[in-house]
């Protein structure tokens, strides 16, 4: 939420590399943040790849302007992997502030997650998330 | 690494007494477009900052109808911030407690009337 504050962005959403939510602000139906979150995860590797191809390491944030509203999509590495930050923003805030912001939440984020050990995702937990999310995309939920 | 056209501009300013950075930034961006800082300095961070209070200040005159800012001073404990903007572009330097103002505030005038 600080970061929110802070930067004064209108919408944030907090994922995993694969596409699965952790944490949202400012969409209000579950089925934009699940498009939005597959979209995001899909266009950071694309990114990621061609920074490889290009650079040898991967880009790893991404800017795209907007008439009104611009999006900000950056990694942030934690204890726990890498996740992704997709925000949307428009002129109450810049990108500048933006990426200020996403600076200080990325230390904050790597201070907390020190010392914990990164324990990957079981297949339990990837096929109970996966039929949540289909069951709401399908709309059974 | 190529020179941007405010790279003497900026030089000039730095040459002041008591003056430890100065940028051009894009106000829309908070994106510092050429800068002149000492070791120390968190460029990036300044610009962004700068740049969104310059942007308040001149919203807040607009709606004051005191018309479009011109010069904008930011006095701290320690020193202070100093602003000129044109057009989208924003002079803005830092500076210590012991900067001559009154100087830098002629010589930031005269150099935004060149930002383009």
């Amino acid at each position: 939420m600080k970061f929110i504050d802070d930067s004064r962005v209108r919408i944030a959403v907090l994922l995993e590399s694969s596409g699965r939510v952790l944490a949202q602000h400012g969409f209000t139906r579950s089925v934009d943040v699940m498009s939005a979150c597959a979209l995001a995860a899909a266009i950071h590797a694309s990114a990621a790849e061609i920074g490889r191809q290009l650079d040898g390491t991967p880009f790893t944030t991404l800017h795209h302007a907007g008439h009104e509203r611009q999006i900000f999509l950056g990694e942030l590495s934690t204890g726990k992997g890498a996740h992704i930050l997709l925000t949307v923003f428009d002129d109450a805030t810049s990108i500048g502030l933006v990426r200020l912001y996403f600076a200080e939440l990325s230390r904050r984020l790597a201070g907390a997650a020190a010392g914990m050990a990164a324990a990957p995702p079981t297949f339990a937990d990837f096929e109970s998330d996966l039929n949540r999310n289909l069951a709401k995309l399908f709309g059974r939920i | 690494m190529t020179k941007t056209p405010y790279a003497e501009l900026l030089a000039m300013l730095s040459r002041h007494r008591g003056v430890v950075g100065s940028f051009v930034v894009s106000e829309r961006d908070g994106l510092a477009v050429d800068s002149n800082v000492q070791i120390g300095v968190h460029a990036e961070a300044v610009a962004a900052l700068a740049a969104s209070l310059h942007r308040k200040a001149r919203l807040a005159c607009g709606a004051a109808g005191c018309g479009v800012v011109t010069f904008l001073r930011l006095d701290a404990e320690k020193g202070g911030i100093c602003a000129a903007g044109r057009d989208d572009l924003v002079l803005v330097t830092i500076s210590e407690a012991r900067a001559n103002i009154g100087l830098l505030r002629v010589e930031m005038m005269r150099a935004a009337k060149a930002l383009t």
